[in-house]
């Protein structure tokens, strides 16, 4: 199936091998370090998959283009009254999938563009005792449900897409910044001293060695991301803010199933899909050097 | 009104709430522990079935929970079992992935020594692997049931119980007085369940982690 | 943890220990071991007989087959073909869980269980073989105390809180633990440093004393082998046995040009390893009690007998060496005069590990202790010296007169080969029927 839904490289699950940080601030080191060991066995268990074989390639399209398919074909043969008419109609499921994508990549964007240098800026020397403590907010985040996130900023911010793309944001910045800190300081401590005794300065070392070397798992992180936004985005509905979750909703609170299903299987083909090529691009973006020794 | 005036005039209804999403989130948690423990036990021996089983559960859990929910409609109808099937599927990969991790983590010189010295493939699996594998199954389960909170305020959508009504309320009575109200409750009751939930798993591993493996 | 703690409850359990069940001999019966994709068998064709009560070494290169056959024994790994007799019982065919339940078993790195405390360990197999509790847990102190370990301390230790050697000691409790008649060895000292494993091996030969189990034991230290085995099978690729006698035949009559190069250099040296301090006379010394009144010690070396006394402390452990020029510089207390003990020897030591400790003493002598670290005499290089020129003659004459039974034999079998009656095997005179 999809190459990249290996353990340790999922999704969400992606903190599944830091425990305690949010109750023990004192184990937030320990759970950052068991957190980057624990992309280890992944790679290991992949070990197989590593390079990209025709049915990875293959499959999922397939799969996804045989499930739209028929999808379509049945929907196109349903019988469907005004109610369902008025929510699909006037290319109503375009602009409901276009709005969805747009949140996604949006979010996604800016999440990328606070969580990583904000995961670099945490474990320089000088904002390294902070570290622990984004560790415990990142862990306490989790702990806020997205729904609830969401409508609050939707009271606070107003109606429509900006107050869901701010909730998206926060709520993915979160694990990606934990991934990027627990690349960055799961780098052996030789490999950087090794740098900096053949003389490179300190941002030689962050972008040669450290970068470099953190890549599979910031890599990680950001499919988390992408794939955490396309669940959020459907919440976006909520608040407004349009996308697949408009479709949806109007299914469920309106009684029409037709729309319904249609709706969540457009969901979760985009779903699927983003995720799979977020694990390809991963794949061709990881570093030659590190495929093996990961 | 103010916050906690709100809170003072609802407390029976926030109370039920409370009550029902943790017990929801709690049986489920049961049902995905046990499902997911014996899926990894049938599958870590085989790299096979151990990558099959962990790559579902994986897909599964990339739906996103509202598209899994709006799925599961019209096969079990509203309210109660699209909550309880939903929330179940979305436990399952930490628990199954950490399971087959943990087992296949197991130093296969212990396991030899549990047969040298008469063991069966039962009392292995019960008082050897199980045991040494526990630390991370139980670390899958609490991540798991972080997740499982939020989502189930998601599946109050389909009628689903729990403090997720509380904040479909409020989004009822969105620019009303009380909209803030509601969703700050609902929410911040499930952050407060969540919490106390994680410490619940601290002590819970204090008390069945073998003292001789504990971190 | 070298030293043993000088409980005196504990020794008066082991004296109450009831009797162990001794060794059973041990019947391998052309067994092999074929893994399935390659042809070559593992261990191929060996055919063993281990007498109840002895302990034999299988000794080799690594990826010789040796750990594959002891394996075999209790069926952890499943023979092709072959039988396997324990006692009177054929053992190939019952069921494997019943079998090593009743064959103790001991492995490289201890292979205790992490989450298990040391007393959870150790009563694994008699809980398993329908122990009561009070049984299992006297039990359990029983092999704690016999393999050296307080049970007050460490029975509810973790495995993790124990240094290696510890380890390994509670594993080798383990495997005795529901009294088992044949016990497994597969390098079980492979993992712990040389001065704990020099440690550990005296202690089970100590135990060996004791117990008389059968024992089975996997090395590829040429050096352990000999300092443990009644007899060792020198074994080659595909478990073939190269030779299979006992350590002195193989050390002064190695079969062939594999033995004699894994035997190595230094043959004589390692003779020393053969013979324990325990066979040779001890000296006895004067010594005096860390509680006797001062004038008493006093008097002793005034007296002219001796230049020096040992004394020892309140467990009759020796303590100080003390001469009689300390006592000018002692005055009224002999707290700082005289010269601390650093060495001393158990009765079970090579002679080699005395010589070892005779060199490095300034005085050229070591004390004897016995199994609770008391003081039970003296070894000094004269008596390591006639010891071992006693030894090397006898040793040279057994392989005269061995080599004279071989010409004589052979002479033998030439003449009825000339005769036409060529009906001699060829397998007695061979190694292995020395005494």
């Amino acid at each position: 199936m999809t190459p990249g839904t290996s353990p340790g490289r999922g999704g969400r699950p992606e903190r599944a091998d830091g425990p305690d940080g949010a109750t023990l601030p004192d184990d937030a080191a320990d759970a950052e370090r068991e957190l980057a060991a624990g992309t280890a066995p992944s790679g290991s268990a992949a070990a197989g998959g590593r390079r990209i074989s025709w049915q990875k390639w293959t499959f999922m399209p397939a799969f996804l283009t045989a499930a739209l398919l028929a999808t379509w074909l049945w929907f196109r043969g349903a019988q469907l009254d005004s109610i369902a008419h008025q929510a699909v109609d006037h290319g109503k499921v375009w602009l409901a999938l276009r709005q969805h994508i747009q949140l996604t990549a949006v979010s996604t964007f800016f999440v990328l563009v606070i969580a990583i240098p904000l995961g670099i800026a945490l474990t320089r020397p000088r904002l390294r005792r902070a570290t622990p403590f984004a560790m415990v907010v990142a862990n306490l985040g989790q702990a806020v449900p997205a729904l609830g996130l969401l409508v609050l900023l939707v009271i606070w911010l107003g109606i429509g897409a900006r107050s869901a793309i701010v909730g998206m944001v926060i709520y993915a910045v979160l694990p990606v910044l934990a991934n990027t800190i627990a690349g960055l300081r799961g780098i052996d401590p030789t490999l950087t001293e090794a740098a900096r005794g053949i003389g490179m300065s300190p941002l030689g070392v962050l972008g040669r060695v450290e970068l470099p070397l953190a890549v599979p798992l910031i890599l990680a992180g950001v499919r988390t991301a992408l794939v955490l936004n396309v669940g959020t985005a459907t919440l976006a509905t909520f608040g407004g803010g349009g996308g697949l979750g408009d479709l949806i909703s109007a299914g469920i609170i309106t009684q029409r199933m037709p729309v319904l299903i249609l709706g969540s299987v457009l969901t979760v083909a985009l779903a699927l899909l983003v995720e799979w090529l977020a694990s390809l691009v991963e794949l061709l973006l990881r570093p030659r050097g590190l495929e093996v020794a990961t | 009104m103010s916050f906690w005036e709100y809170v003072g005039s609802r407390h029976a209804q926030l109370l039920t709430d409370t009550l029902q999403h943790a017990s929801a989130v709690f049986q489920c948690m049961v049902i995905a522990t046990v499902l997911g423990v014996a899926l990894g036990v049938a599958t870590y021996r085989s790299e096979w079935a151990g990558a099959l089983a962990t790559m579902t559960t994986a897909t599964i859990l990339t739906i996103p929970s509202l598209a899994m929910i709006g799925l599961l409609i019209p096969i079990v109808g509203l309210g109660v079992a699209p909550t309880v099937v939903a929330l179940t599927l979305y436990g399952l990969l930490p628990v199954v992935r950490n399971a087959i991790v943990g087992l296949r983590g197991v130093d296969p010189a212990l396991v030899d020594a549990a047969k040298g010295i008469g063991m069966s493939r039962t009392a292995r699996l019960f008082r050897v692997e199980l045991p040494l594998a526990w630390p991370p199954i139980l670390t899958g389960i609490r991540v798991a049931t972080q997740m499982l909170m939020g989502i189930a305020a998601i599946a109050a959508f389909a009628s689903g119980p729990g403090l997720g009504n509380e904040i479909f309320r409020g989004i009822a009575s969105l620019g009303s007085a009380n909209a803030l109200n509601q969703v700050l409750s609902g929410t911040l009751g499930i952050v407060v369940l969540a919490l106390l939930f994680d410490a619940a798993y601290v002590l819970i591993g204090r008390l069945t982690i073998s003292r001789g493996i504990r971190a | 943890m070298p030293e043993p703690p000088a409980s005196d409850p504990s020794a008066t359990r082991a004296a109450a220990r009831p009797a162990a069940s001794t060794g059973a001999a041990i019947h391998l019966e052309h067994l092999t071991k074929v893994y399935p994709g390659n042809p070559a068998p593992a261990v191929d064709d060996v055919s063993m007989e281990i007498k109840a009560g002895e302990t034999v070494v299988f000794v080799g290169p690594s990826g010789c087959g040796k750990s594959t056959t002891l394996k075999m024994i209790n069926r952890l790994i499943e023979p092709t073909s072959g039988r396997i007799r324990i006692g009177d019982e054929d053992v190939t065919a019952i069921d494997p869980v019943g079998l090593r339940r009743k064959v103790g078993y001991a492995i490289q790195a201890s292979g205790l269980f992490p989450h298990m405390s040391v007393a959870e360990n150790i009563a694994l197999v008699p809980k398993m073989t329908g122990w009561s509790k009070a049984r299992t847990r006297e039990r359990v102190a029983e092999m704690l105390d016999l393999v050296g370990l307080d049970p007050g301390e460490f029975h509810d230790r973790y495995p993790r809180q124990l240094s290696g050697g510890q380890q390994q000691r509670v594993g080798v409790a383990r495997a005795l633990a529901a009294d088992p008649p044949v016990l497994l060895m597969d390098e079980p000292f492979g993992a712990v440093d040389p001065i704990t494993r020099d440690h550990l091996q005296d202690e089970l030969i100590r135990l060996q004393h004791e117990l008389h189990k059968t024992i089975v034991f996997v090395t590829h230290d040429f050096d352990e082998a000999i300092k443990l085995g009644d007899r060792i099978a020198v074994l080659r690729e595909r478990s073939h046995i190269a030779q299979f006698d006992t350590p002195e035949a193989i050390l002064t009559n190695p079969a062939d040009d594999f033995v004699s190069g894994f035997v190595g250099a230094g043959a004589a040296l390692k003779r020393l390893n053969l013979t324990r301090v325990r066979d040779v006379a001890v000296v006895d010394f004067p010594t005096a009690q860390v509680d006797d009144p001062l004038q008493s010690i006093f008097d002793l070396l005034r007296d002219g007998a001796t230049n020096e006394v040992l004394l020892l402390d309140r467990h009759r452990r020796p303590y100080k060496w003390l001469r009689r020029s300390d006592l000018s510089r002692a005055k009224q207390s002999l707290a700082r005069a005289g010269t601390l003990v650093t060495d001393t020897v158990t009765r079970d030591a090579t002679l080699r590990d005395a010589l070892e400790a005779v060199l490095t003493d300034s005085a050229g002598r070591v004390a004897v202790t016995g199994r609770r670290g008391e003081f039970l005499g003296v070894v000094d290089m004269e008596t390591l010296m006639n010891n071992v020129h006693e030894l090397l003659e006898a040793d040279r004459l057994e392989a005269l007169e061995h080599q004279h039974e071989l010409q004589t034999l052979s002479a033998h079998r030439t003449q009825l080969a000339q005769e036409g009656l060529d009906g001699v095997g060829g397998a007695d005179g061979g190694p292995g029927d020395r005494a």
